[in-house]
């Protein structure tokens, strides 16, 4: 799932692609470069200035109306949390549903049944949308988690989302410390095994560079480190701003894994 | 009667190990270290730590906080019991080395005034009852609103808030905490405002001498450490003016 952010200020490198072509330059280089979601977002998730649900809208669903256009197979995810936001997205064509505010917006899994699409459900602890964490404890985060996710899925499937196309994060960093983020990922296996597709975003989050002391530039390493475990103990979706190198780790487990072909083997051979 | 107060933040950094390799703002330890130690130095019958928490209530004093509850890493699963507040006082004080009676007070994070000053009164009654001369340890925090990448992010009424605070800990100005604004310091989130209000009461009248050892915002989060003496003359002198000689 390759990041392409319609926000001036996202985390990590702010306003990249806020220009429409340079976002649509990127969505050409992403898929090129082996992406099967591209997942595009128009809130940061840290607090700062007001996105108004209009504001949102301008900012993801013409974009997602041309990634369409240029893209007829490709999956569109749409990273809000907001029930209006999701149902403009998904007229202009979007696949999925990406909500990193754990359901704050209950409306938000109906928009995915009515519409067939699928929907991310999430753990944040309790935060409300654009809120960081302070000084939260839990007695068993992964327990936390699980619940949750595993809660909100099911609703979801009552709600009338297609079960095929939910999946679980357990969302790196939100409403939890870099103790509780490495918790959850040493401990991924849990939720790998509900049955529940996994998602993992992790790419250059605080926790990697807390955990190394690495600025926000120095994280690749460790994001692919993180990213490594959670496709070994099972994750099935890796959202990523570092699309080659992503791919090639993915690639390079899945293979330890036997599930995947090397590409070239002669070294040995001859 | 309540012979000295010291008050110390209680952020989960304070707890050296959830720091991880860098210990991290080594002057606001060396503070909180030097108030608790000056605590445990009047040699006191009791310390209550006052603290805020979700609910007002006493704690066992042999509790402790459980640092698994932000760490995983650092022990076999934990349970969250003691409020953070409550087990940041225990551990400074253990810290110290102070091995003497303890009471762990809770005072609820939206107790209003009247039951901050209720609270307060039964803890400076209770000591006076028995004679005991009984020290305060207060924990709590100013606004976490301090700065963009605060916790809270930016409120700009969250410094002139703190300043108003920290103005009314250097003049001993009991009054003043007392009267600090319940909604304000929640939307603020300035989570020491009910521990200071059960310090006002506790203290009684009369202008308490006072030690700022460390005041600031590293990271968006008012800290404040901080001694108060009983006036001199007992606890209730200013009204009746300085001693007869």
């Amino acid at each position: 799932m390759a990041i392409v952010n319609r926000t001036p200020d996202s985390f990590y490198r702010p306003g990249i692609t806020w220009d429409e072509a340079a976002a649509l330059e990127r969505v050409h280089t992403v898929v090129a470069e082996g992406a099967d979601i591209v997942d595009i977002g128009g809130v940061p998730a840290k607090p700062g200035a007001e996105v108004t649900v209009d504001e949102e809208i301008g900012r993801t669903v013409p974009f997602i109306e041309a990634v369409r256009d240029a893209h007829p197979d490709l999956v569109i995810s749409v990273d809000t949390w907001r029930n209006e936001v999701g149902r403009a997205a998904c007229a202009a064509g979007a696949d999925l549903l990406n909500d990193t505010w754990s359901g704050w917006d209950p409306k938000l899994a109906e928009v995915a049944a009515e519409f067939g699409v699928g929907l991310v459900c999430s753990h944040t602890g309790g935060l409300q949308p654009r809120t960081r964490v302070f000084r939260k404890a839990y007695a068993d985060v992964m327990a936390d988690v699980l619940d949750r996710t595993l809660n909100l899925a099911q609703r979801a499937v009552q709600a009338g989302v297609d079960p095929s196309r939910i999946l679980i994060d357990p969302a790196h960093d939100f409403g939890k410390n870099t103790w509780h983020s490495l918790d959850i990922s040493r401990r991924l296996a849990d939720m790998t095994a509900t049955g529940w597709p996994v998602l993992v975003s992790v790419s250059n989050k605080d926790f990697v560079g807390e955990t190394l002391g690495a600025d926000l530039e120095g994280r690749l390493a460790g994001t692919l480190a993180v990213t490594s475990v959670a496709a070994w103990l099972g994750a099935r979706v890796f959202r990523a701003h570092h699309v080659v190198e992503t791919r090639q780790a993915l690639d390079m487990v899945a293979a330890i894994k036997g599930d995947l072909r090397p590409a070239r083997v002669l070294r040995g051979l001859v | 009667m309540i012979i000295r107060a010291a008050l110390c933040p209680c952020p989960p950094l304070l707890a050296r190990e959830l720091t991880g390799h860098d210990p991290l703002v080594a002057g606001l330890r060396e503070a909180c270290a030097a108030a608790t130690a000056r605590l445990v130095d009047t040699d006191p019958d009791v310390i209550i730590v006052v603290g805020p928490a979700p609910e007002t209530a006493a704690w066992d004093p042999a509790s402790r906080l459980d640092i698994v509850a932000f760490a995983p890493a650092l022990g076999p699963n934990g349970k969250s019991g003691l409020p953070l507040s409550l087990g940041l006082g225990a551990l400074l004080l253990d810290q110290a080395g102070y091995s003497g009676p303890l009471v762990l007070q809770a005072v609820g994070e939206n107790e209003p005034w009247a039951g901050c000053a209720e609270l307060g009164n039964r803890l400076a009654a209770s000591a006076s009852a028995s004679a005991a001369r009984a020290a305060l340890l207060v924990m709590g925090d100013g606004s976490a609103r301090r700065s963009l990448t605060a916790p809270g992010h930016l409120d700009e009424r969250a410094a002139p808030f703190d300043a108003r605070v920290e103005r009314a800990v250097r003049d001993g100005d009991l009054a003043a905490l007392a009267g600090l604004d319940a909604g304000l310091a929640r939307e603020l989130m300035a989570t020491g405002r009910p521990a200071w209000q059960v310090l006002a009461a506790a203290m009684g009248t009369g202008q308490p001498v006072t030690d700022v050892l460390y005041a600031g915002a590293p990271f968006g989060v008012a800290y404040l450490v901080a001694q108060f003496d009983a006036a001199p003359n007992g606890c209730r002198p200013a009204r009746y003016g300085p001693p007869r000689r």
